[in-house]
């Protein structure tokens, strides 16, 4: 096996994007207008979804309320969930996850911004964005998820260095 | 052959006392019955005399105003590692074992050509058998290898791995050399639930999956590096955190398929960040698109880091490292975005709440050209991103509400949430770290995983 192996092998995979993959059945909520003691709201209303047993991702805190994912069968029940929240929330249904991998993305300066700034400068709305050690997932609607797939893998698909 | 790769960290090396310690472990393996193969990071860690950064402050102080190229810095930073694997590698024939040190090179590791941040395309043990043949101990640097742009080309040009380069190293050869096992040896006995300075009692996990340990290492934890977890688990080699100061048994990184995970794996905190809100909802709105390109552009285009990204119809907002802001506010602050159309609007950043002079100087220029739009953003500097991570329990119910009621009824501000398959994260002001770590630590129990 080993005193005679010169032979080389493939060790880490390359920089920049290596796999861009689509989930769809998502749909994403967003509740505003929260007029005071905008946290206690936001807690109020997460345990209502909690106690409804819907499981949510992606949330967001924005200035006046929050948005999240849900499932998308249990959109309709959010109607239910969110009734005594007055007519603040809206519950947009399509939503699909384009999750991109990239080994070591944090290490890799830059990549995120470049992968936001392509969608957008293609007229695709990024709803809401996570990233892990090796992926990051973003959230569009369900008619732009190829698209977007199909631009990153394109666009964003280093090729190897040479100096 | 049983080979075992044993990688010894800066803290490991820094003093004499440490690396006979750490060389008695290694004679210790040889004695069991393994061919061990010793990787060594530089001498000490920040700040003393032959550290990475002691190193390169030798360069920057001849003039901060030039920096580096990247090819000296390189090559300067990489003394560290093979001063290191040269004492390393005495010590152990002062003790009565042949060992020979081996620079990256040397070792037969290759990288690709980016210099500071080389990954490793191949390894060629053939030099480390040939010393294992002859009863020596090899002494990698790690954190270093070569890039050789044209076959036959003399030497090759010397590489730095970047971030957990040691790591990488130390999983890459025991993966060229189909090692038993890859230990890496560090400070504290393994991966623990919790930062040490922020709770005490944090217990050690004696097992922790390949993709927790490598989120854990994201999301800021000091231990393996997620690029050496990975080789290590796409070629299936058993790996190991033990401290080289205790003979506590470490932690061992298994797949998900021989450990199912469990259900909190712990919290980590990653300090230091800046956070930046943009106000977007006085532009027209179809300009917006427009604007949040303009400005996701400048930060690629700047190499910048970004975490917590936040998008919404009226703003958008990201955290970036306190070391990048300088940069950050060079290229944000006072940035003019004009739009062509019919109204040809003018957009002007301004950070904070008051204007910069270079904002002012830009809005006085500007003034003759009609309305200027100002971006106001909001800036919070001293925020750390506190992160909850375990794999079973984040796609239940009740999750977010947790952790945030948790945070909240603890006093502790959260200003912003991210969250991804593995772990639920939220930005807090630095000055609450260690209490929010502590209050999610209490609240998920972790003091009694093991």
């Amino acid at each position: 096996m080993l005193i005679n192996g010169s032979a080389e092998t493939e060790f880490e995979k390359r920089r920049g994007v290596s796999r861009v993959e689509v989930r769809h059945g998502f749909a994403q909520v967003h509740i505003s207008r929260i007029p005071n003691d905008v946290m206690t709201e936001r807690l109020r209303i997460l345990d209502l979804v909690a106690k409804a047993g819907i499981s949510i991702d992606f949330l967001k805190l924005t200035p006046s309320g929050m948005s999240f994912l849900i499932p998308e069968p249990t959109a309709h029940q959010m109607d239910l969930v969110l009734e005594p929240c007055g007519d603040h929330f809206t519950v947009r249904e399509e939503r699909s996850i384009v999750l991109v991998y990239a080994v070591n993305i944090r290490d890799e300066e830059g990549l995120i911004a470049g992968m936001v700034h392509t969608a957008i400068a293609n007229g695709i709305r990024v709803d809401h964005i996570g990233d892990m050690h090796d992926r990051m997932l973003m959230v569009v609607k369900k008619s732009e998820a190829e698209k977007l797939a199909t631009l990153i893998k394109d666009t964003l698909t280093v090729p190897e260095v040479v100096s | 052959m049983k080979i075992k790769v044993m990688k010894f960290g800066g803290t490991s090396v820094a003093k004499p006392e440490a690396r006979m310690t750490s060389a008695m472990r290694v004679i210790s393996a040889k004695e069991q019955g393994y061919s061990p193969v010793v990787v060594v990071s530089a001498i000490g860690r920040k700040g003393a005399p032959y550290a990475t950064d002691t190193l390169l402050n030798l360069l920057r102080e001849i003039d901060p105003n030039v920096e580096p190229d990247p090819r000296e810095l390189d090559m300067m930073i990489a003394c560290g590692e093979i001063m290191s694997a040269v004492i390393f590698a005495h010590t152990l024939k002062t003790l009565g074992h042949p060992a020979q040190a081996f620079r990256g090179g040397q070792a037969g590791i290759r990288t690709d050509g980016v210099y500071g941040n080389a990954r490793i395309v191949g390894i060629n043990p053939i030099s480390l058998l040939r010393s294992i043949e002859q009863d020596k101990i090899p002494v990698v640097c790690g954190f270093q290898g070569v890039f050789v742009l044209n076959e036959g080309d003399p030497g090759g040009e010397l590489t730095t791995l970047g971030r957990g380069g040691s790591d990488t190293t130390g999983a890459a050869i025991g993966a060229a050399l189909q090692a038993d096992a890859v230990e890496i040896y560090t400070d504290v006995d393994g991966v623990k639930t919790a930062d040490p300075d922020a709770v005490k009692e944090a217990p050690t996990l004696r097992k922790v999956t390949y993709d927790e340990v490598a989120e854990i290492a994201h999301l800021g934890a000091k231990v393996v590096h997620p690029r050496a977890a990975e080789i290590a688990m796409n070629y299936g080699i058993p790996l190991w955190v033990k401290s080289t100061f205790t003979d506590d048994e470490g932690t061992e990184i298994v797949t998900r398929e021989t450990f199912p995970g469990r259900r909190v794996t712990g919290v980590t905190h990653t300090g230091k960040l800046v956070y930046l809100q943009f106000d977007l909802i006085h532009a027209a709105e179809g300009d917006r698109a427009m604007l949040e390109s303009r400005i996701y552009e400048t930060m690629a285009k700047y190499g910048i880091s970004l975490f917590m990204l936040n998008l919404s119809p009226s703003s958008t907002g990201f955290a970036v490292p306190r070391s990048q802001y300088p940069i950050v506010e060079g290229v944000l602050d006072g940035l003019v975005i004009p739009l062509s159309g019919e109204e040809k609007r003018v957009y002007l950043v301004q950070i904070g709440s008051k204007p910069s002079r270079v904002v002012e100087t830009q809005a006085s220029l500007l003034s003759s050209l009609g309305e200027v739009c100002r971006i106001p953003t909001l800036l919070t500097e001293g925020c750390t991103m506190v992160s909850l991570v375990g794999h079973e329990y984040m796609q239940q119910p009740g999750v977010f509400l947790d952790v945030l009621s948790t945070l909240v009824g603890g006093q502790v501000t959260v200003l912003q949430t991210s969250d991804s398959d593995y772990s639920l994260s939220c930005l807090v002001p630095e000055a609450d770290t260690n209490r929010a770590v502590k209050l999610l630590h209490d609240r998920f129990k972790l003091a009694e995983v093991s």
